[in-house]
C-alpha cells in the first residue's frame, strides 16, 4: 500500500513538474509536493484495499449475524483478499440466530471490492465486502448463501460453500 | 478461452485484458480497458456516448442487421473437438471478416452519399455567388456567357420576363 502510494506520488510529481515548467523547479519543498499529490490522487480514483483489522463486512448467509468486524486476517501481511479466511467479531446480529453479537467467529471472504487477479490474466471485483461465517474446520455455519460467489473458493477448498451458492461468478 | 465483449464500447476483450465487475445481483460487466470502466463508474449510458458501438448502431452510423453477424453469436454449448471442423472454421474466419468489412464500407458510403438534388442546387448557388473569383464583374457584364441565366418569375403585375437561352 505504502509502496504503491509512494510510486503514485512520484509519477504525479513528475507530471506536475512538467506542467509547471521551470518556474517552481527549485522552490517546491517535499512536504508541499506530498500535499499536492494527495489532493490529486483523492480526486482521481477510489483506491480499494485489503480487508484488515476494523473492516466491517456484510454477512451473506443465514447464520444469524448481519455485520462483522475483522479483527485479524489469517495469512497476508497487508490484509485479506477474496477467498481468504479472517477472524471477525460479530457487531450486528438477527435477534434469534445461531450466532450472537460479540461472538468471535471465523469467516471466508466471499466478495471483495478490491480486484483480484485471475489465472487467465483478467481481474474481478465485486460491489462490496462480504463474508460467510465458518467454523474452525472451514465448514459453513449457515445453510444458505446469498449473492454471487467467486470461483476462487474452489482452489481454497471451500467446496461446501460453493454448493450452497445460488450463483457462481 | 473465450473472447468477450466490452459492456461499454462493445469491443472484444482478449484474455489477459480488462476488468470484470460483478454486481450484487450477479450481473457481470466486462470492460476492455479502464476508459470504459471509468465511464461506467460515472454512470454514463453507452447509448449516449458517441464513440461506442451502441451509440453508432442506435443512430444508424454502423450497420445493424447482417447475416455475417450470425457467425459471431454467443454459443453456450461446447462443441466436441473435430479437427476438420476446426480447420474449416479457421479458413472461414478471414473470408467472413472480408465480406463483413466490405458490407460495412458500402453502408458507410451509402450514408455519406448525400442528396443529389440538394447538392446540385448548392453547387448552382455557389457558382452564382462566387463567379467573381473566376472573372472580374466588369468583364462579366460585357460578356454574359459565363453567368447563369437570371430567371425572373412572372408576378401578376406588369413585369417583363427575360428569355435568355440556357447556356452550359
Amino acid at each position: 500500500m505504502a509502496a504503491s502510494f509512494a510510486s503514485k506520488c512520484s509519477r504525479v510529481g513528475h507530471s506536475l513538474f512538467g506542467g509547471l515548467g521551470n518556474s517552481l523547479s527549485g522552490l517546491v519543498t517535499t512536504s508541499q509536493e506530498i500535499i499536492c499529490n494527495k489532493f490529486l490522487s483523492q480526486q482521481q480514483q477510489q483506491q480499494r484495499s485489503f480487508i484488515q483489522m476494523r473492516t466491517v463486512l456484510k454477512v451473506v448467509d443465514n447464520s444469524g449475524a448481519k455485520k462483522v468486524m475483522c479483527i485479524q486476517p489469517l495469512k497476508g501481511r497487508k490484509g485479506a483478499r477474496l477467498g481468504d479466511t479472517i477472524i471477525a467479531s460479530v457487531k450486528e446480529a438477527h435477534p434469534n440466530g445461531k450466532v450472537k453479537k460479540g461472538k468471535v467467529v471465523y469467516g471466508v471472504v466471499m466478495r471483495a471490492a478490491m480486484q483480484k487477479g485471475r489465472c487467465d490474466g483478467s481481474e474481478v471485483k465485486f460491489d462490496d465486502n462480504a463474508v460467510v461465517l465458518v467454523d474452525k474446520q472451514g465448514q459453513p455455519i449457515g445453510t444458505r448463501v446469498f449473492g454471487p460467489v467467486p470461483h476462487e473458493l474452489r482452489m481454497k477448498k471451500h467446496v461446501k460453500i460453493l454448493t450452497l451458492a445460488g450463483h457462481i461468478a | 478461452m473465450r473472447l468477450e465483449k466490452c459492456w461499454f464500447c462493445s469491443s472484444t476483450v482478449y484474455p489477459g485484458h480488462g476488468i470484470q465487475f460483478v454486481r450484487n445481483d450477479a450481473k457481470i460487466f466486462r470492460f476492455c480497458r479502464s476508459k470504459c470502466h471509468k465511464n461506467f463508474k460515472m454512470k454514463r449510458n453507452p447509448r449516449k456516448v458517441k464513440w461506442t458501438k451502441a451509440y453508432r448502431r442506435l443512430h444508424g452510423k454502423d450497420m445493424t442487421q447482417d447475416s455475417t453477424f450470425e457467425f459471431e453469436r454467443k454459443r453456450n454449448r461446447p462443441e466436441r473437438y473435430d479437427r476438420n471442423l476446426a480447420e474449416d472454421v479457421l479458413k472461414a474466419i478471414p473470408k467472413i471478416d472480408k465480406i463483413r468489412v466490405r458490407r460495412e464500407e458500402k453502408h458507410h458510403k451509402n450514408r455519406m452519399k448525400g442528396n443529389k438534388a440538394k447538392l446540385l442546387k448548392e453547387a448552382a448557388r455557389e457558382l452564382e455567388q462566387g463567379i467573381n473569383l473566376v472573372k472580374p464583374p466588369s468583364v462579366l457584364q460585357k460578356d454574359p456567357s459565363l453567368t447563369l441565366p437570371q430567371i425572373k418569375v412572372l408576378v401578376p403585375q406588369q413585369q417583363t420576363e427575360e428569355n435568355r437561352p440556357m447556356e452550359e
